[in-house]
């Protein structure tokens, strides 16, 4: 692992340490009460949730192009970390939609493009997993899909009617509500960082694997 | 004629129908800001709390159980590397 890898560890479980407590101490917001504060872990998992498929489907088309495994081992670390922070993402939405609509779900454009995005990250899962000699390549494929669905899901809640809270509501944050948020954000940022490290370095500890295994076999 | 009026009522009837139906399932509007509660307390109809823990406890169990696993793929691959390594050494001499 490279050097930074402990002190941002560390760091990051303080943050994550630290981080209930800034939101137990964040007001409860006037109409939705208290289940509001899941959006301290919700928005950040989404946002995480919008940067892997990015960070897999340029790698996919820088590999596509190039043909280096280098891109290939990270598009393939950003879609498992897709799938992560999707599911968390589509986890905690309906357990705060509960309480603020009333409703676990709506098919509304916000939450069937991220679904959509979900299971694209899934596809390049299965893709890689079961697609056997050639997947690679058509997973990458499949990777652009995800990164050209990114803006789609970011900008859904601003062009179509729907009930999800739009992207504005974060720059109107008063201090005592985005202090705690940006806080969760970096925490999350830092995480998705280190994942990405571990992942990556899983991916390259395994072609090292491979590389001795035909060693062997000469 | 008499035919033609009674299919202009019923198409009036159920296209009324049919946009009170439409409005009636529309959901509300979405909020455009957040606000602190100040002094007037949130209505509460759904319990928030057993919603509020059990959002965080998915995310940090997620990302813990994700921690782990990945920890010991990693582990696995490195002492399958470990072992080759020692093997191919093994063979050279």
């Amino acid at each position: 692992m490279p050097k930074w890898f402990t002190p941002a560890a560390v760091l990051c479980g303080l943050m994550f340490v630290i981080s209930p407590l800034l939101i137990a101490r964040a007001p409860d917001e006037s109409s939705m009460g208290m289940v509001y504060k899941i959006y301290y872990y919700h928005m950040p998992s989404a946002w995480m949730f919008l940067l892997a498929p990015l960070v897999c489907g340029v790698s996919s088309a820088m590999f596509l192009v190039r043909g280096r495994p280098g891109d290939d081992r990270r598009a393939w670390a950003a879609a498992e970390l897709t799938v992560l922070f999707g599911a968390l993402t589509l986890i905690t939405g309906p357990l705060w939609a509960r309480r603020a609509w009333g409703t676990w779900w709506v098919w509304d454009a916000r939450l069937t493009s991220s679904l959509v995005g979900w299971m694209i990250g899934w596809a390049y899962l299965i893709l890689r997993r079961y697609g056997g000699p050639g997947s690679d390549k058509l997973a990458a494929g499949v990777a652009l899909f995800g990164a050209v669905n990114v803006p789609f899901i970011f900008i859904s809640v601003n062009y179509w009617r729907t009930i999800h809270p739009p992207t504005t509501v974060v720059p109107r944050l008063p201090v005592e509500m985005g202090l705690p948020l940006w806080f969760c954000v970096f925490a999350f940022l830092l995480l998705f960082m280190l994942l990405m490290t571990m992942r990556l370095r899983l991916e390259e500890t395994r072609a090292r694997l491979d590389d001795l295994y035909v060693a062997l076999d000469e | 004629m008499a035919a033609l009026r009674a299919a202009c009522v019923a198409a009036v009837v159920i296209g009324g129908a049919a946009a009170s139906t439409a409005l009636a399932a529309q959901p509300p509007q979405p909020q455009d800001e957040f606000r602190p509660v100040g002094n007037s307390p949130a209505p509460e109809q759904i319990p928030a709390a057993p919603l509020l823990i059990g959002a965080y406890v998915v995310v940090l169990g997620g990302l813990f159980a994700y921690v782990v696993g990945l920890s010991r793929r990693l582990g696995a691959v490195r002492q399958d590397v470990e072992r080759l390594e020692s093997e191919i050494k093994r063979r050279g001499r």
